[in-house]
């Protein structure tokens, strides 16, 4: 099997086939259920994949792209099972429509129900009904009359889910050219520094204008900081792993640390104040990824490996659960100082991770406010409550599991029953109800598509995942120079940890931060960015290429 | 030639995704697709893999030849290319650790994660399945579809809603979707899975399904609305039986209240938060009623099993005195029950008249272990303290039903008896006439007691609501002659001279139908409401806590209240109906409930229930009935 564009575009074409044939099944659930899809987003999402797929042409005749193929088609892979789970979300009016979601609903259960009682009930029962008195009968789905789509032509191709794919892709072509240039990248790794600092300008902004980890609805401009982030860290570091070697009485010189330290902090400050965790997480992963890869001396190493261990278990000391913590001696003490500093949005999250299903009491002060405002909207409803509550304390307690489940569990848990629901293989596309969870198609994309495609599903993305971070990993073996490699391996650790961080919050795995998933979820910024990110890791994979067959046609030329 | 004929006459319908997967089931379609989809891209996954395997090992540089391997080992690429394999390891296994979480909530949290299962009610996916999958229908033990309890109505708007012919009149049976459950929640089979996956559509869907079918019920539809009937402005509750095979015919609470009114919480909460009217308990199988001197039938059948049915007692004007210096135990006017007098009674008058010296004094006479073990047979739980009476549970196992989700829905509070040595025999006298430490019956209970004679075998069977459930045993009573013996007793307090309930059952006696029965009056303490806001009223009291120190505390204010019983059989010769009847302050048994279990046997009677021969000749006119059914509507 040779490593040529014309294979990749082979697989690209299959992917878009294979996405027409879901869309043809979401197209059919979703008349079981009553409502039509759009064939015009269909329509949108296939030439945008068939754009993807035929952009090897032109970079390979055009750009003459040498490099590892595989980056690009895995990522488009993932791009693509991103377009059919949004696509099955925003076809549901009941997920999409704001003011008459209710009465979508009901809509949808009243079909399933109207082809039960076709499918199953008798003659008789059908007319005492009020219904033709027919003998059960299968559905014929062309005689329904389903609840017809909203917009037309300008509305789909001028909607952002257009517009923001395509101006990604020009993002990816943009930043390939770039990054190719050796003028462009010399600049930026003399000048680490000033970059560095570009950097906080985005992050700063935000950090003024947003709260809770969102800024203007839900939008997260300072996503891409990461990439000044990382290529003024690759060039600080490229230039400082060979000082950081010499050490007097095994302590490095200050001013090789400093740079390094103000690194470790830049990250955590605007983020701190922003409370976006999941980015954090992510970038102090790839901060420890990119200093392990580069600093060789094994004390060192262990001075990040220990303070990263040491700032964890203080974070996990204070955010654990009560009941948990009870049951180590001393852990409540040393906790409880901890506890006061973390922010409330931490706690919870902590809570959501490791004891979601137990709600916490009200008395908990993290929680207590939500909880309060829940209980003034019952008692506005029934001013007896509180005399029923003095009468029956257990009242109280199932109070409080409604407004736990009501209010901050509800995303969690309900991705969490729709994991449990999807099974192995899935409910089908457009058979779930992927719908009942908020904001499926950005953080909780994966819990729509564990739902709806199952563990195999998952195992899809995990391993498009991993094809795309080996082949990460492969081109970073492949460059020569530390700038290249410490470059290549961070655009992989980002996406990657990203990715990770994700779904680890879906799975439980890892407290739920927020994030979305790189190319498969629905985004404005994250979708450039990562299209950028990958127009640089094409970028690098070209150089080692060239490099690669300009020394074996030198060798040819030597032994000839 | 014909090849290409053939081609071309091949219909291209037959490859529409439609009928490659099973056209008449729908989900079929997209289950089979998505199938299709994620095979298609793992086999593209795997592909690409092997593409990129293929290309693994790049050409070395020139400079890396011929380098002598301890220099190799110590550049800086090999270095942090070491470093970036470890790399690549972990985070590979990291990816697979994220995935066994995935795989963890898929497979196994449904059986080990216990908090996940106790609140797995909050899916709301459960609410949408059971929301497009219809219940059966729930028909009487006509089985008509006419006389449905619970179907489904198409509404004017075009929803789709179940409807109940009772709401209020069964709410307590049905019960809410919210609180206990009742008849809704357990008695239609749940399917294997709601949710079945995309392969589980393909292979083992069916249609039409043959689960949720229709259940008939033993409950009679017009005799459960005369019942309401009868309560209205009452509180109290009926329970009629059929002691031959268990049937329950109809069985009625009131205060009850109506389940469109308890589909809200704020509705539900207002329901739950009447304390003084309680409309969501089911008083005839969760409330405990001092039975009175109904529960002489008990001590009247542990004779028989005792084989003292002929002992004869006497009755004294000063009372029954069990043992020196205690009290006495006296009939209900303070000396002896007339017309008999104080004399020596067989077991015949005493039950007649209800006479409390002779029931008490048998009940010393048959002592504890007799008591307990009558008890026991009958399925009421006998304690040796009276704490111990206070920890009495639920009792799902005297159902006879098709699973434990029926039993558990519809378990009575188990009635309880003391019967341990701590008690004296002052103690055991009172249980033996209904009072003192027998004081906790439910009406199902004593419907049941009734009903054990009432058996023409004189077994005491296992209630059911199914009515194609076969008829079960719990046990046996007593021996068909005794049962027949028991019987006629209970036919003395309708049709005796000085029997207790004589004149009341006139006009069934008048229709043919011999019956019989056991009045009882008993005084229960019961909290005291305030008549304007509903509230319980207290007053404050002071009491010495734990550390000595008096501290106030609220205590609410009783009263005494005396509640009517009634428990009959009907007809004697084979009896088709047994009943228990209370009304809470009611006052004489007599007065009251006797009255309105006679309407009872008489609308039975109208219905057929007691059997054609006793169905009246001349028809009723069919008006009537309606009518009524207008005004409680």
């Amino acid at each position: 099997m040779k490593h040529r564009a014309s294979t990749h575009i082979f697989i690209l074409l299959l992917v878009v086939a294979l996405t027409a044939i879901a869309h043809y099944s979401i197209h059919y659930g979703a008349l079981i259920r009553g409502y039509e899809t759009s064939p015009l987003t269909a329509g949108r999402n296939l030439f945008l994949l068939l754009i993807l797929a035929l952009l090897p042409i032109f970079l390979s005749r055009f750009a003459r792209f040498q490099g590892n193929w595989t980056l690009y088609t895995s990522a488009v892979l993932l791009f693509s099972i991103g377009l059919t789970v949004q696509y099955r979300l925003f076809s549901d009016p009941e997920y999409t429509s704001r003011k008459d979601k209710a009465e979508a609903r009901q809509q949808k259960i009243k079909t399933l129900q109207l082809h039960y009682i076709q499918e199953n009930y008798s003659a008789e029962k059908k007319q005492m009904m009020g219904l033709p008195a027919t003998p059960p009968s299968p559905v014929d789905l062309s005689q329904e009359k389903p609840r017809p789509v909203e917009g037309d032509l300008t509305d789909v191709f001028l909607s952002g889910r257009t517009l923001i794919p395509l101006f990604s892709i020009a993002c990816f072509l943009g930043a390939f050219i770039l990054f190719s240039r050796d003028d462009v990248l010399t600049f930026l790794q003399r000048n680490g520094f000033a970059v560095v600092l570009l950097t906080l300008v985005p992050l700063l902004l935000a950090a003024i204008t947003s709260s809770a980890g969102k800024s203007i609805g839900n939008m997260t401009p300072w996503e891409p900081a990461k990439i000044p982030f990382l290529i003024g860290f690759a060039a600080i570091l490229s230039v400082l792993y060979k000082n950081l070697a010499r050490t007097y009485w095994g302590v490095p010189r200050a001013k090789d640390v400093i740079p390094l330290v103000f690194m470790a902090i830049l990250p955590f400050v605007p983020f701190f104040v922003l409370k976006d965790f999941g980015q954090m997480m992510v970038f102090s992963a790839v901060y420890a990824t990119l200093y392990l890869i580069a600093v060789r001396r094994l004390p060192q190493r262990f001075v990040l490996v220990g303070s990263v261990a040491l700032l964890l278990s203080i974070l996990i000391v204070g955010a654990l659960p009560e009941k948990t913590q009870e049951k180590i001696p001393l852990l409540p003490t040393l906790a409880s100082p901890v506890k006061k500093v973390l922010p409330d949005r931490i706690q919870q999250r902590f809570h959501l991770w490791l004891d979601g299903f137990n709600p916490p009491t009200p008395e908990t002060d993290w929680w207590k406010e939500d909880y309060d405002d829940y209980y003034k909207e019952l008692v506005k409803k029934d001013p007896n409550l509180p005399n029923l509550l003095e009468e029956d304390p257990n009242l109280q307690k199932s109070i409080n599991i409604d407004a736990w489940f009501d209010v901050l569990a509800f995303q969690p848990a309900q991705a969490t029953f729709g994991l449990n629901s999807g099974g192995t293989s899935g409910r089908g596309l457009g058979l779930g109800f992927v719908e009942l969870i908020p904001v499926a198609d950005s953080d909780y994309i994966y819990a729509a598509l564990a739902e709806e495609l199952g563990l195999l599903g998952g195992l899809l993305v995990i391993f498009a995942l991993l094809t795309f971070v080996s082949a990460g990993v492969r081109t970073a073996l492949d460059t020569r120079d530390m700038f290249s490699k410490l470059c290549v391996i961070g655009l992989t650790a980002f996406i990657g940890f990203q990715a990770l961080v994700n779904m680890g919050g879906i799975t439980r795995a890892l407290p739920m931060t927020g994030i979305t998933l790189p190319f498969v979820s629905h985004g404005g910024f994250s979708l450039v960015t990562s299209f950028v990110m990958l127009g640089m890791l094409l970028a690098f994979s070209h150089r080692n290429a060239v490099d690669i067959n300009q020394v074996q046609s030198s060798k040819f030329q030597v032994q000839s | 030639m014909h090849n290409l004929l053939f081609f071309l006459q091949f219909d291209w319908n037959q490859l529409r995704p439609e009928n490659l997967f099973g056209g008449q089931i729908l989900e079929r379609t997209p289950a089979g697709l998505s199938i299709v989809y994620v095979i298609g891209i793992a086999v593209l996954i795997i592909f690409l893999l092997l593409t990129f395997l293929s290309n693994f090992r790049r050409p070395k540089f020139t400079f890396e030849e011929n380098l002598p391997r301890e220099v190799s080992r110590k550049l800086t690429t090999t270095l942090a290319n070491r470093s970036l394999r470890i790399w690549q390891f972990i985070f590979i296994f990291l990816a697979f650790f994220v995935y066994g979480f995935h795989v963890y909530w898929t497979y196994f949290a449904d059986d080990n994660n216990e908090q996940f299962q106790a609140l797995s009610y909050k899916d709301l996916r459960n609410r949408r399945t059971n929301a497009a999958r219809l219940r059966g229908w729930m028909l009487d033990r006509t089985g008509k579809l006419g006389s449905a309890l619970a179907y489904y109505k198409l509404e004017p708007d075009g929803d789709i809603n179940r409807t109940f012919a009772l709401e209020k009149e069964m709410a307590h049976l049905l019960g809410t979707e919210r609180g206990t459950p009742g008849l809704e929640r357990s008695l239609y089979r749940q399917e294997a899975d709601a949710t079945p996956e995309a392969w589980e559509v393909l292979t083992r869907i069916k249609r039409p399904a043959d689960e949720q079918r229709d259940v008939k019920i033993t409950i009679d539809r017009d005799l459960q609305a005369f019942l309401a009937e009868q309560l209205k402005d009452k509180k109290g509750a009926i329970v009629v039986l059929n002691p031959q095979t268990g049937d329950v015919l109809a069985m009625y609470s009131n205060p009850s209240f109506n389940l469109s009114e308890a589909r809200t919480l704020e509705d539900y909460l207002k329901l739950e938060g009447d304390k003084r009217n309680k409309p969501f308990l089911n008083r005839a199988m969760r409330e405990y009623y001092v039975p009175g001197s109904t529960f002489k039938t008990f001590t009247m059948v542990s004779a028989f099993r005792a084989g003292k049915q002929n002992t004869t007692l006497t009755s004294t004007p000063e009372g029954f005195i069990p043992f020196r210096g205690s009290r006495s135990i006296t009939d209900a006017n303070g000396g002896c029950e007339p017309p008999f007098g104080c004399t020596t009674l067989n077991i015949m008058q005493a039950f007649e008249v209800s006479s409390n010296q002779f029931f008490a004094q048998m009940a010393v006479d048959l002592g504890r272990e007799r008591i307990r073990e009558t008890a026991g047979a009958f399925s009421i739980l006998a304690v040796d303290t009276p704490e111990d009476a206070l920890q009495a549970g639920f009792f799902p196992d005297i159902w006879n039903a098709s699973n434990d989700r029926i039993k558990n829905a519809l378990a009575p509070q188990q009635s309880t008896i003391v019967t341990g040595s701590k008690i004296s025999a002052y103690d055991i006298g009172l249980e033996g006439m209904g009072q003192g430490y027998a004081g906790q019956m439910t009406p199902f209970q004593m419907a049941l007691i009734a009903s054990a004679p009432a058996n023409l075998e004189g077994k005491l069977m296992k209630p059911k609501i199914e009515l194609d459930l076969p008829p079960q045993m719990f046990s046996q009573i007593v021996t068909p002659p005794q049962a027949a013996q028991i019987r006629e007793i209970m036919g003395l307090v309708t049709e005796g001279s000085g029997g207790t309930a004589t004149r009341v059952f006139a006009n069934v006696r008048a229709a043919g139908i011999r019956s019989g029965g056991k009045t009882g009056t008993a005084e229960k303490q019961a909290p005291v409401y305030d008549e304007k806001t509903g509230k319980l009223k207290t007053v404050k009291k002071k009491r010495r806590n734990d550390k000595g120190e008096l501290v106030e505390y609220n205590a609410p204010v009783m009263y005494e209240r005396t509640d009517s019983w009634y428990i009959s059989i009907a007809p004697l010769e084979k009896p088709q109906l047994a009943i228990a009847v209370v009304v809470e302050g009611g006052g004489y048994g007599a007065a009251i409930s006797a009255p309105i279990a006679a309407r009872v046997i008489m609308k039975a009677r109208e219905l057929g229930l007691l059997g054609e021969e006793y169905r009246p000749k001349t028809q009723v006119p069919k008006t009537l009935p309606t009518k009524k059914k207008g005004k409680t509507k």
